[in-house]
């Protein structure tokens, strides 16, 4: 479900709209391809900064609720794809797929995010390979 | 008043009438005198190009402050003297004030904001077009896009560290007006602050060649009553013809032991130069011939004929950042086109120590040693494949990148057969190098030098050294973009000369600002890998 209709409008942007992401470190050395992770939860924020933007989401597992920072491309390039601050409101629920960061906290860098209806929302990684519609 | 006139008044004895007319003369040329012709380009503006620096002591405290410790006292450079704080907003000044040692956000090397960017003390360079303004300075590469062609903001609403400028001439006055900038900035060391409501607008008069009047006016109304205005004398530096470069965090990560030294790179003692290392010497087999350039069917040329590369680019550098050579994409590192054209099997001319270095630098542990992972400039050639964008800004004599990613390049053009102008002293060294350009016919053709040897060539490891050596092409290609080429001389790393190629795209973009050393989260998690691999790997 797309909690707006400009939302859901970035989304057909955004799925046309594949290109460089800002990497400036190694996404390799950061994360860890044989930690995919694939989750659902609720947003908590959206930080809006370079060379990265940050979207926090709460996931249950178990009975706890754990706080998980997706690293996604930075807030230039998201700008560039027609996002604005405020598009991605707190308590949105998301589908993640990415891979979790070799010191084993709950970061990860996302590959992709989905709403519960299938609607992919691009994120725009920090590494270009990742799948970016 | 032509002389012939004059004589025809004084032959019809109109005496007092000559004697006005004499005066007249006299005063109009005293006046002329007086006010000397500016400088102008070739739109009639007054020229504000040059190296120019503030000469004030704004930088410590904008009001009249007595001296301190490694701090010279200074009047006030505030109209009417005092900053009409509102009562809440003293308050926090005086806090920061009190704070000022650690709260500085100068002292995490964040960018300046404007103004304090321009009377902090170092030099800067202006570069002036009809349709935009840079100002690159010395100060951390932090440089400033002054939009003049009259068009908005195309991303309104982005708060950046340095604000969205644009400009417009008001008679032979730049009148410039900053918006967008974010609350994290201070004014001075004094701990003079704003909101995120600051408005700055800029007053640029060129008084003479030498001397520009550059006064602020800020408005902010959460933290200000009315708003308020500063005036700082900008002094053209006459013996200085190049910017060089304090890269702030890179210099404060040097002290820390946060980037660590690495004995390719080029750190002497006083009066040494750098561990004898025979290869630095060596005499390498010349690059083979190179692929002529296409000459491209549309060339757009500035007034002057040479080919006009300005505007804004987007690289398509095939994944040249995680890798020169053509590979495959391995764990979660992208696949590269390979973007090397010669020697022609495509591959880096390692010397086996570095070949060897190279394959333990690709491992998680090293990430945290690539040094733009740290937000530090990214080097030559690779700020023109980082994948980020830049503009390009030329003028007859430079050619002028601003990279997104906060850092620039200065190029200047000189005539081919001009020897007058030399790279630096061997002991000054620069991220980004000393560059010498030419025309060859359509192609831009640059020599860069006196690089420091701490750049990668990107994030899996393929380094430089203080020996590196760029001869830079670039020429114009199809649709307006630009065909870049750099051919890598660097003894101590490789065996021969190699060239890389790689298509500048041209967008219709607008530059934003990466501030990237500001809220790089990522640094701590690649330093912790690092840590805990030493930790389980004690050095032998």
């Amino acid at each position: 479900m797309f909690p707006s209709m400009r939302l859901r409008n970035l989304c057909a942007i955004a799925a046309l709209l594949a290109g460089n992401a800002l990497a400036h470190h190694s996404f390799n050395a950061e994360f860890d391809l044989n930690k995919p992770v694939k989750f659902t939860g609720k947003v908590t924020e959206m930080k809006w900064s370079n060379p990265h933007s940050w979207i926090y989401v709460d996931v249950e597992t178990g009975g706890k609720v754990v706080n998980w920072a997706l690293e996604t491309g930075g807030a230039n390039a998201l700008i560039r794809r027609g996002w604005k601050k405020g598009d991605l409101p707190a308590g949105t629920m998301v589908v993640v797929d990415g891979w979790q960061a070799r010191n084993g906290t709950p970061t990860a860098n996302v590959s992709s995010i989905t709403f519960p209806d299938g609607h992919k929302l691009f994120a725009g990684s920090s590494n270009e390979a990742a799948p970016t519609k | 008043m032509h002389f012939w006139s004059f004589r025809a008044l004084w032959k019809r004895r109109s005496v007092p009438l000559a004697v006005v007319v004499l005066t007249a003369v006299c005063v109009s040329a005293s006046a002329q005198q007086a006010k000397p012709a500016l400088p102008r380009t070739r739109d009639g503006k007054p020229s504000l190009e040059g190296i120019w620096q503030a000469q004030s002591r704004a930088a410590y405290d904008l009001q009249a402050h007595a001296a301190g410790l490694g701090i010279p006292a200074g009047e006030s450079v505030v109209e009417g003297r005092i900053i009409p704080y509102l009562p809440a907003a003293a308050a926090k000044r005086a806090q920061n004030f009190a704070n000022r040692q650690s709260a500085d956000p100068l002292g995490k090397c964040y960018m300046p904001g404007v103004p304090r960017i321009m009377y902090m003390e170092h030099p800067f360079q202006i570069f002036q077009t009809p349709d935009n303004i840079a100002i690159a300075f010395e100060w951390s590469l932090v440089f400033r896009l002054i939009h003049t062609d009259g068009k908005p903001p195309l991303h309104p609403g982005f708060d950046s560290w340095m604000g969205d400028s644009r400009g417009h001439w008001e008679g032979d006055t730049l009148v410039v007006t900053v918006t967008d900038q974010n609350d994290k900035t201070w004014f001075d060391l004094a701990g003079d602050f704003h909101s995120d409501a600051l408005r700055v607008t800029e007053r640029y008069t060129l008084l003479d060649a030498d001397n520009i009047r550059y006064e602020a006016t800020i408005e902010d109304g959460k933290v200000f009553a009315r708003p308020w205005k500063i005036t700082v004398p900008l002094v053209r530096q006459k013996n200085v013809d190049r910017l060089l470069e304090y890269e702030c965090q890179a210099e404060k990560e040097e002290v820390s032991g946060d980037f660590e030294r690495d004995p390719r790179t080029w750190y002497p003692a006083p009066g040494t130069k750098p561990a004898d290392n025979p290869d630095a010497t060596a005499t390498l087999p010349p690059s083979g011939p190179l692929p002529a350039l296409k000459p491209a069917a549309k060339v757009t040329r500035t007034a002057d004929g040479k080919p006009d590369f300005s505007g804004y680019y987007q690289p398509n550098g095939g994944g040249a950042n995680y890798g020169l050579e053509h590979h495959e994409k391995v764990n979660l590192i992208p696949p590269g086109r390979g973007v090397i054209i010669e020697p022609a099997d495509g591959l880096l001319p390692y010397r086996p120590w570095a070949a060897k270095e190279r394959a333990d630098r690709v491992n998680p542990q090293r990430g945290y040693d690539d040094p733009t992972a740290h937000c530090f400039p990214g080097g030559i050639p690779r700020s023109f494949y980082t994948p980020s964008p830049y503009q390009i800004v030329q003028t007859p004599n430079y050619l002028v990148v601003l990279f997104e990613r906060m850092s620039w390049r200065i190029i200047p053009i000189v005539a081919a057969n001009d020897k007058t102008r030399t790279h630096l002293s061997d002991s000054i060294r620069l991220w980004q190098g000393d560059a010498i350009g030419h025309w060859e016919g359509d192609t831009l053709v640059v020599d860069a030098s006196n690089f420091n040897g701490r750049a990668w060539h990107n994030e899996v490891g393929d380094i430089s050294s203080y020996t590196l050596h760029v001869v830079e092409r670039f020429a114009p290609g199809e649709a307006g973009n630009v065909v870049y080429r750099a051919t890598i001389t660097d003894p101590i790393v490789y065996t021969r000369p190699f060239t890389i190629e790689i298509p500048l795209a041209k967008g219709a973009e607008e530059l934003l600002e990466v501030a990237c050393h500001e809220d790089n989260g990522d640094l701590q998690h690649l330093k912790d890998i690092r840590d805990e691999y030493r930790a389980a790997h004690p050095a032998k």
